[in-house]
């Protein structure tokens, strides 16, 4: 591949995790760190996607319930649920996911949109799709994850 | 079955019925057709047994090709009574000479789709891949033959959430697709049964569609609801 195609068509990486039976990838520039289930202390009339905050060597982080957020069903945290720390544009959270698989490297052009079928706000974080091993990944923009609205909310906490 | 119910139940069902088939035949101007069809939908059992008896079942792959039919032949485009309804333009192409058409069953319900508006049919292998964020009637991506499918819930198209919402597709999934001409889209239904010639006249045709557009027309023999496959589909493009 020539330097031109490489800069038109970039190769990035992502970090996966699973949730259910679904694949999610996330980019891994925005990965802080995975951390083990810890305390994870509630937060009195917090929106439901939002599980709690952790104390991050003397920061507080919200956890997101990725779960939640996704629209599926509530599942106990196990020995495989990891916090994934990341850091959209202005704001660093943690979101709750059922394990961390692996870090992939696609290219630009392996990444198909998603269909939207839905309203235009309800699946703006998801980036888009891609086969990998016989099974669709799906791609998510963490930089949409979460409503402005929303993240001036969780500056509440 | 209908022989273990007291007779005041088969009087019952068989209002229902006679509700339905009423409904089916008359042209369907608001909700209330809607509704009547819910209301009858569990009594319909035997009329839907009898109407899949006169089907040929030929398999999908073998079906033969549409003949050419001269469409200036055709009574469906000579009947005057459709041209004032509504102008044939807005009918599909399909719709104006014998056509074949795929039924296929959905929960308890046999519907038809015009072969033109298909690809193929295939056996649900492996789940599709749940997109968040999505309406409940969209099941998710599958991919197939170097396309990406979305697979549509169509007991819940049809019924609408009230009613197909309700199936829970761990415990009960689907075990078929009927893969749309473009390939983009997919119908997941039960069982896929025959495919049979139908010629327009044999159908009742809902010239006025501004209720459930996807209904275009209704087999009056068999009383199988035939499918506009394009109204079906979403038709909001991809991002």
């Amino acid at each position: 591949m020539s330097e031109e195609d490489k800069q038109n068509d970039p190769v990035m990486q992502w970090v996966t995790f699973c949730l259910g039976d679904e694949k999610y990838g996330i980019n891994v520039m925005q990965v802080q760190e995975v951390l083990r289930i810890s305390e994870i202390a509630p937060v009195p009339g917090a929106p439901s996607y939002v599980l709690g905050i952790i104390n991050l060597r003397g920061n507080v982080v919200t956890v997101i319930d990725t779960r939640n957020r996704f629209g599926l069903p509530c599942q106990e945290a196990d020995d495989a649920s990891r916090v994934v720390i990341i850091e959209t544009e202005d704001h660093i959270i943690g979101i709750l996911v059922d394990s961390v698989a692996e870090v992939v490297e696609l290219r630009a052009s392996d990444i198909e949109t998603a269909p939207n079928v839905g309203n235009e706000e309800s699946s703006k974080y998801i980036q888009g799709v891609t086969s990998r091993d016989d099974e669709l990944l799906i791609l998510v923009d963490l930089n949409k994850f979460l409503s402005d609205d929303e993240k001036a909310e969780l500056d509440m906490f | 079955m209908a022989h273990d119910k007291s007779p005041h139940q088969l009087v019952h069902q068989e209002l229902a019925l006679d509700s339905y088939l009423k409904t089916l035949l008359d042209e369907i101007p608001s909700d209330d057709a809607a509704s009547a069809l819910d209301n009858a939908e569990a009594q319909l059992e035997p009329a839907r047994q009898q109407a899949t008896e006169p089907l040929a079942p030929p398999p999908l792959e073998q079906a033969p090709k549409m003949p050419d039919i001269d469409v200036e032949s055709s009574a469906i485009v000579n009947a005057p009574a459709v041209i004032k309804r509504q102008p044939l333009s807005l009918m599909p192409e399909w719709s104006r000479h014998e056509f074949q058409a795929l039924f296929f069953k959905v929960d308890q319900l046999i519907l038809a789709a015009p072969l033109t508006e298909l690809l193929r049919t295939i056996t649900i292998t492996r789940q599709p891949t749940k997109i968040p964020g999505q309406p409940s009637w969209f099941i998710g991506l599958l991919d197939d033959q170097d396309k990406r499918v979305g697979v549509l819930d169509t007991g819940q198209l049809v019924y609408g959430k009230s009613r197909g919402g309700q199936r829970d597709l761990k415990q009960d999934p689907f075990k078929s697709i009927l893969i749309t001409q473009d390939g983009r889209w997919g119908l997941a239904c039960d069982e896929v049964l025959s495919i049979s010639k139908l010629e327009p006249e044999k159908v009742r045709w809902r010239t006025l569609r501004k209720k459930r557009p996807w209904l275009i027309g209704t087999v009056i023999e068999e009383l199988t609801a035939v499918i506009d496959v394009q109204q079906l589909v979403p038709h909001r493009k991809p991002r």
